[in-house]
């Protein structure tokens, strides 16, 4: 044997080693689940697994478990924290299941955008946390499982359980036009409302919200007389702050009666003129009368540096506001002309990967991540409220405290919240682009409110061709 | 190249390009046999200094083979697990993959026979072809790579760009539908300079992109898709702006940073740091220090106005610019945080550069009683030719595909009022977010042209002007 044949007989092995080190681990990693496993099964075991061995937080499936993989966006660390613990819990609960929670997003990388990535790719988990208005885009595309026969021979499941704006959408099937899908459960929802630095409005000699709002009295204008009262404490002194996507704006409509869309969702409703009405308040806010942070700007460091007297946000903002040095409260938002606070009920939804190899396991999954144990600790950490209606549930949640008043999100929920939703006829991030460039157009006086209602939708209603 | 396709085939279907993380996690266990058979190996070349002692030479050796065996033996059973080995095996019973894998025996086979010396005969190989075909040999690892991450994916977005493909489903051939839709401008004239657009032009198909006046008419331009164009004019406008604003300081600093100054070596580590650090870190601190309300330069602004006023008595009120939140400031804030970035990387070449110039030219013009300026011009600047060509070049492509600093720092990304959208983001926006990965390859394609023709036109000056040292 000369030497190049020794090089020859080395390499080969090595590439060897090198090849049966890289499947290696499909086949344990396939054998649970999939006995008649195809090539493509074992190529997607073996892509999980090295997902899987990437993952730090992966745990080690147990002999015979079906591994799952799962994915919703936290806030913060705090709230990762809690999800991995729940995922360790239901790890032990779940009679063969091994989980692996792996937190998604990150500062600079969209959630939803990765997401769809992975599924293109075939990396994507069981099971993952996808918004509202995601959900169509989603399902339309055959990305999300419908669960409907799945849910069918739950024992003991109703959709009812939950809040019924999110169930009308998760159960919509655009074939048949009726309520005959379950393309998810909801994970926890929320709603906008004002939090509030009682410092600055009592330097400010403005009269407290919370009590105007149990007088009735807390309305559009009450809420410019507290906001320009802070504003004149000084020249970076803001009486309100919020920030720029279509929540915040969405609010001031529908608080006049307007909305992004017509009755049936097929196209846009901008220019209404109630939509009109609520964006030219709003246009005043932050132009004639200047009373707002400006528009595009963050409104969380300034308030939380003591400058912005009303800032409003979700009750996710609640953590990262509990670590303030100054006394804050929330109150719900003020009543519009339209006689509510056209407030929002956010919801995300836990959804099924299309091309899972364990659907079974995984709607487990999504039954035990929304049951009532499950969603009570993540809004103990003051996160979000739970998506099942029960006077428990909302007992419970009121306990959660600091804000005093947690009652003011339960009261937008019931003051005539207009749930999120897919848009089933067109393109939300299309439109979403379109809406959300005008209205910062006319909020930062770029455009008049003419010239933003002669043509917005004609250009949005492009995106529900598209 | 049928035995590298089949190979390449067959390593796709067994899985092994998806496996890489398992492979990086499992084959350090094979560190140590393969330690041993290295060792083994030792022992075997070490035979030849009993090159005049066959007997023991060949004892040696064999001994050496033995090792070396039983260590790849051994890192073998380490890295799989003899108990994987019929699973794995079972597992890819498969007609696709036991075709590649025959195409893999014949073609290797063919390739082998080919090496042999009565097959080299028959083909009348000489020792040029040999000599090409080795060099072809040796330029493979790179070749595949560069074909299958980065031609393929290529020649695979340019048949994307003409269909309608949203990244998920089937493909459907469009034709130049995607480009069609990119490019389709339409003109009207208007009769007053505030008429409407939907009186104008067809607002169902067209959106209006941009109107202006010449010679006492007014004109209207609409376009199918307005963003594209808008985001090509941001582009644009970027590239102008950044391009000088990174480069001639650059120049100036490199020209400084050449001289023997105490402190040098320093500064131009300190310079450099910005190229180095994470651009994601960068965009978060600069966003933080443009922050209207909080932020530091407004703050500096604020405490300056008031020092002035302090002393002078005076009752300045000091401006307070929303950098990120305005049409008018937000592309600029981003210009100036990029030519920030780049000034270092763009130092250090035109230092190198300079530091290539003979310094006997130097020495002449000071002899001739040419000062400073007069050498930087005459000597310095047309010498470095070929570093600004390069910088140029590389400053201009890096400024038109600009994504990361906007993505971070706006909110929403491209805002406001789309002031700061990109080519890239718009891609981007179309691609991973609309579900339009057909009409992004498009955007992809037509950015690209752009980029080509503009770095063609660099290289083809350049080529005009040499001078002789």
């Amino acid at each position: 044997m000369n030497k190049k044949r020794i090089s020859i007989l080395l390499s080969l092995l090595v590439l060897a080693s090198m090849l049966l080190g890289a499947c290696a681990t499909a086949a344990p990693a396939a054998e649970p689940a999939a006995p008649a496993a195809t090539t493509e099964a074992a190529a997607e075991a073996a892509t999980e697994a090295a997902v899987e061995a990437a993952t730090e937080a992966a745990a080690a499936p147990a002999e015979g478990d079906v591994a799952i993989r799962w994915r919703t966006r936290p806030d913060n660390q705090e709230e990762a924290n809690v999800y991995k613990g729940i995922s360790d819990e239901l790890d032990a609960q779940l009679e063969g299941i091994s989980l692996a929670y792996e937190p998604g997003g990150s500062e600079g990388a969209s959630y939803q955008d990765q997401l769809k990535t992975e599924i293109a790719n075939g990396t994507a988990p069981d099971v993952f946390w996808i918004p509202g208005t995601d959900v169509g885009d989603f399902a339309k595309r055959g990305l999300i499982l419908n669960m409907a026969d799945l849910a069918a021979g739950t024992d003991g499941f109703t959709v009812d359980a939950f809040y019924p704006g999110p169930m009308e959408y998760l159960t919509y099937n655009p074939e048949s036009g009726d309520s005959s899908a379950l393309w998810g459960l909801p994970r926890d929802v929320s709603t906008f409302v004002l939090y509030y630095n009682k410092d600055l409005l009592a330097e400010a000699g403005a009269a407290d919200p919370a009590e105007l709002a149990a007088e009735g009295k807390w309305d559009w204008d009450a809420f410019v007389d507290v906001a320009s009262k802070v504003r004149g404490l000084g020249s970076d002194i803001y009486g309100y702050g919020a920030n720029a996507w279509w929540g915040p704006y969405g609010t001031w409509m529908n608080a006049a009666g307007g909305g992004f869309f017509n009755a049936d969702r097929t196209a846009c409703n901008l220019n209404s003129p109630e939509s009109l009405a609520g964006l030219e308040f709003e246009r005043k806010l932050y132009q004639d009368l200047d009373v707002a942070v400006p528009y595009g700007e963050d409104s969380e460091p300034p308030f939380r540096a003591g400058k912005v007297g009303l800032f409003q946000n979700g009750r996710w903002a609640t953590p990262g506001i509990r670590t303030v040095d100054f006394n804050w409260d929330v109150v719900e938002l003020p009543k519009g002309p339209a006689g509510h606070a056209g407030n929002w009920l956010f919801w995300g939804a836990y959804a099924v990967n299309a091309n899972t190899q364990h659907p079974e396991e995984a709607w487990k999954l999504v039954q035990a991540l929304t049951q009532a144990d499950t969603q009570a600790k993540i809004s103990a950490l003051g996160t979000n409220i739970p998506s099942r209606v029960s006077k428990e549930a909302t007992d419970a949640f009121l306990t959660f405290t600091p804000p005093a008043n947690n009652q003011a999100f339960l009261n937008g929920l019931n003051d005539s919240a207009t749930a999120e939703g897919p848009l089933w006829a067109g393109n939300w991030p299309a439109f979403d682009a379109v809406a959300g460039a005008n209205v910062q157009a006319l909020m930062t006086g770029e455009k008049t409110i003419d010239d933003f209602a002669a043509t917005i939708c004609d250009e949005a209603d492009k995106t529900f061709s598209e | 190249m049928g035995f590298l396709i089949c190979a390449v085939a067959l390593l796709q279907l067994i899985g092994v390009f998806a496996g890489f993380d398992a492979l990086a996690d499992r084959f350090p266990r094979a560190l140590l046999p393969l330690g041993v058979s290295f060792i083994g190996y030792l022992i075997y070349v070490f035979a030849d200094r009993y090159e005049n002692y066959p007997k023991r030479q060949r004892s040696i050796q064999n001994t050496g083979k033995i090792v070396m065996l039983a260590g790849l033996a051994l890192a073998l059973i380490a890295v799989v697990g003899w108990e994987s080995v019929p699973g794995f095996i079972a597992a890819r019973l498969q007609l696709p993959i036991l075709l590649a894998l025959a195409g893999s025996i014949l073609f290797g086979l063919m390739t082998w026979a080919m090496w042999r010396h009565p097959t080299a005969l028959a083909m009348n190989v000489n020792n040029a072809r040999q000599e090409a075909l080795e060099g072809y040999l040796f330029l493979s690892p790179n070749l595949i790579g560069f074909l299958l991450f980065l031609a393929g994916p290529l020649l695979l977005s340019l048949y994307t760009s003409f269909t309608n493909w949203d990244g998920f489903g089937t493909r459907e051939w469009v034709g130049f539908g995607n480009y069609g839709k990119l490019l389709n401008l339409t003109f009207a004239t208007l009769t007053a300079a505030n008429q409407p657009a939907n009186q104008a032009i067809n607002v169902k198909v067209y959106d209006e992109l941009a109107r202006f006046s010449l010679f006492g008419s007014h004109y209207l331009i609409g376009a199918t898709d307005k963003l594209f164009w808008i985001a090509m004019r941001n582009t644009l406008l970027f590239g102008l702006l950044v391009v000088p604003l990174s480069v001639l300081p650059a120049l100036g600093l490199a020209a400084i940073l050449n001289s023997k100054l105490p402190g040098m070596k320093f500064f131009r580590s300190v310079y450099f740091i910005p190229s180095v650090a994470a651009v994601v870190g960068i965009a978060l601190i600069w966003q933080w220090m443009y922050n209207a309300s909080v932020g530091w330069i407004n703050y500096a602004i604020l405490s300056a106005a008031n020092f002035l006023n302090s002393i002078f008595g005076a009752a300045w009120i000091a401006p307070q610019p929303r950098w990120l939140s305005t049409s008018d400031t937000a592309l600029l804030a981003i210009v100036v945080m990029v030519a920030w970035q780049t000034i270092g990387f763009n130092t250090i070449l035109f230092l190198a550069g300079m530091q290539n110039i003979p310094k006997v030219l130097y020495e002449a013009a000071t002899v001739d009683g040419a000062g400073a300026w007069r050498q930087f011009r005459n000597i310095t600047l047309p010498l470095l030719g070929a570093t600004m060509v390069f910088v140029l070049s590389t400053t201009i492509i890096a400024s038109f595909q600009i994504f990361e600093p906007i993505f971070i720092m706006t909110n929403p990304a491209g805002g406001p009022n789309n002031a700061t959208l990109s080519a890239v983001l718009y891609l981007y926006q179309n691609g991973f977010q609309r579900f339009n990965q057909g009409y992004a390859s498009a955007i992809a394609w037509l950015l690209f042209v752009i980029i080509f023709l503009v770095t063609m036109i660099q290289y083809r000056r350049q080529r005009n002007v040499t001078y002789e040292m």
